[in-house]
């Protein structure tokens, strides 16, 4: 005999599978500083990459005017400040990513909680027909 | 305003039923004018720019994932641009890498924005782009316009300048590098529409979730007339040459554009229907679910029934109004004669009965006589209003009467009637002389 009631709730519990449920579960399955710490450091490497991109769209740019003044200028005082820009760049991204992150897991807990909740609902509704049928 | 709303419901079934055709569909025709477009304004590249290659990359696009027609777009884009110059292309390029590693990869459903954008500039009407993101979407949808509109001017200033790029070949590759960031740099047309499109999408945000009513109308309202206000101080301030005519007509579609799109498209759920298969221990279920229609459409039949007979309903209220006004305004005036030319004393003349809202009151007065009328209701079954007093008679219906006469000798009055049987009011004007 099927039931009506199990039915619909295994139906929404498999849409939400469906949708979202499986991005929810990974992120379900890191402790909330792991999933943060491991995205702010895919954060910070996209954010090296796209400073080295701007960087050298600058010195194509400006690549006559760089290549000329080489030998005068000093080195290590524009080394100094690539690396003030780098982490000033980085440091933003990586703020505001860690943010977005955070938003993120925490939203994705609640989900997890709501289907967890359905999940118990469901078994609890396969004990009572088991129940039923031993009567 | 039914009809709308039966057509509307009749989407969100016609949504619902064929869903598994109409988003492949839907994404063939995205990318293939997508494509067209390109290929259209920047097909440098004439073995890549033709239609059947077109055709069959809109075919591949309808069955993948949505973001695979952004990836198609900007590779066709960097073929052209390829083709007219190495160093187009590696800007572009670059620009394109920076989007992704910097945006993109934090909300991959933004993306498509980037490709309508653009399109939408084409159509002259890029001022629905952020009015429709201010209504569906969050802050963070300045970074998705503009995104877009960067690479519309891009590739429009590749287009523009693709004879001087050639005329640069001599001057060798850092020249062609430093005309063309120049050029991107400083557009300040580009510039100005980025600032313009970001305060509108925030302003729409920011006015949609307010708790008054007709938010997203006005919504849209303040946040075009704030995009015009930015583009035309941005025009006064570094003579970017935007037509002043088109950005009115524009945003004026544009309104029409998003008040379509949020009558049929954002204020409805088009709940799509779910098929879904899970197990237990005894079955396999394949289950489809189909979301409720709240408007059936074979009740289109009863609405135009009720329609005519709330048309009546609606003449009925405002006719009742009026009579009641006129009533009452007589009843006052025709008192305050009667006080007048009798001395002291108040009266009020008026009949018991069901005269709108005017109370039913007898006569009080100590001072001189004053003569009134309290005919309780019943005047005449049918007939075509004669009134019972002498005078001039003006009917507005006729039927069964029942309602209250108030007259003073020389003064007009007024019978309002009502005929309860069929809904229908009259006004009798009658001029005692």
């Amino acid at each position: 005999m099927i039931s009506e009631q199990r039915v619909k709730l295994m139906t929404r519990l498999a849409a939400y599978e469906q949708r979202e449920g499986k991005k929810n579960e990974e992120i379900g399955s890191y402790f909330r500083g792991d999933y943060i710490s491991f995205h702010i450091l895919k954060s910070a490497l996209s954010a090296t990459m796209a400073f080295a991109l701007i960087v050298a769209l600058f010195v194509l740019y400006d690549s006559e005017l760089f290549l000329s003044d080489i030998y005068k200028i000093d080195i290590l005082d524009y080394v100094k400040k690539l690396v003030l820009y780098y982490v000033a760049f980085t440091g933003i991204y990586v703020l505001i990513s860690y943010v977005i992150y955070a938003i993120r897991y925490r939203k994705a807990k609640k989900r997890l909680k709501v289907y967890f909740n359905n999940l118990k609902r469901l078994q609890i509704l396969y004990q009572r027909e088991r129940k039923d049928k031993l009567q | 305003m039914t009809q709308l709303l039966v057509i509307r419901e009749q989407l969100k079934k016609i949504c619902g039923k064929y869903e598994v055709y109409l988003i492949p569909i839907g994404k063939f025709l995205a990318a293939l004018i997508t494509f067209l477009v390109i290929n259209g304004n920047i097909g440098y590249m004439e073995k890549v720019a033709k239609f059947p290659i077109a055709l069959i990359l809109a075919l591949l696009c309808s069955f993948l994932p949505l973001n695979f027609i952004i990836i198609c777009s900007a590779l066709l884009s960097l073929v052209h641009v390829y083709a007219l110059s190495m160093e187009c292309a590696l800007i572009v390029g670059i620009i394109y890498l920076l989007m992704f590693l910097l945006y993109f990869r934090f909300s991959p459903k933004d993306t498509f924005v980037v490709i309508l954008t653009p399109i939408c500039c084409m159509l002259q009407i890029p001022y629905a782009i952020p009015m429709s993101l201010g209504l569906v979407g969050t802050p963070a949808s300045v970074v998705s316009v503009s995104c877009g509109v960067i690479v519309y001017h891009i590739l429009g200033y590749i287009k523009e300048s693709a004879n001087a790029l050639s005329a640069l070949d001599a001057d060798g590759v850092m020249a062609k590098f430093k005309y063309l960031i120049d050029g991107i740099v400083g557009n300040k047309e580009m510039l100005v529409m980025l600032i313009a499109f970001a305060v509108t999408v925030i302003l729409v945000y920011i006015i949609r979730r307010m708790n008054i009513d007709y938010a997203w109308t006005i919504a849209i309202i303040v946040g075009g007339l704030a995009d015009i206000l930015i583009l035309l101080i941005g025009d006064l301030m570094y003579t970017t040459n935007i037509p002043i005519l088109g950005v009115i007509l524009g945003s004026i579609l544009a309104f029409g554009v998003v008040k379509v799109l949020q009558f049929f498209v954002f204020n409805v759920d088009y709940a799509r229907t779910e098929r879904v298969q899970f197990e237990d221990d005894e079955y396999y279920y394949f289950v489809k679910a189909v979301p409720k229609i709240t408007i059936s459409t074979p009740e289109i039949k009863v609405k135009k029934v009720s329609g005519k007979s709330a048309e009546n309903a609606d003449v009925q209220e405002r006719s009742r109004e009026r009579v009641s006004k006129t009533v009452r305004e007589k009843a006052e005036g025709s008192a305050q004669r009667t006080v007048r030319a009798n001395g002291t004393g108040t009266a009020r003349a008026a009949g018991a009965g069901t005269s709108g809202s005017m109370p039913a009151k007898r006569p009080v007065g100590t001072g001189g006589v004053t003569r009134t009328a309290g005919s309780t209701g019943t005047a005449r079954p049918t007939g075509t209003g004669t009134a019972t007093r002498s005078g001039n008679v003006r009917t507005s219906a006729i039927g069964t009467a029942s309602g209250t006469v108030n007259h003073d000798r020389n003064l007009r009055s007024s019978i309002s009637q009502e005929a309860p049987t069929e809904g229908i009011r009259r006004t009798y004007h009658i001029d005692d002389k």
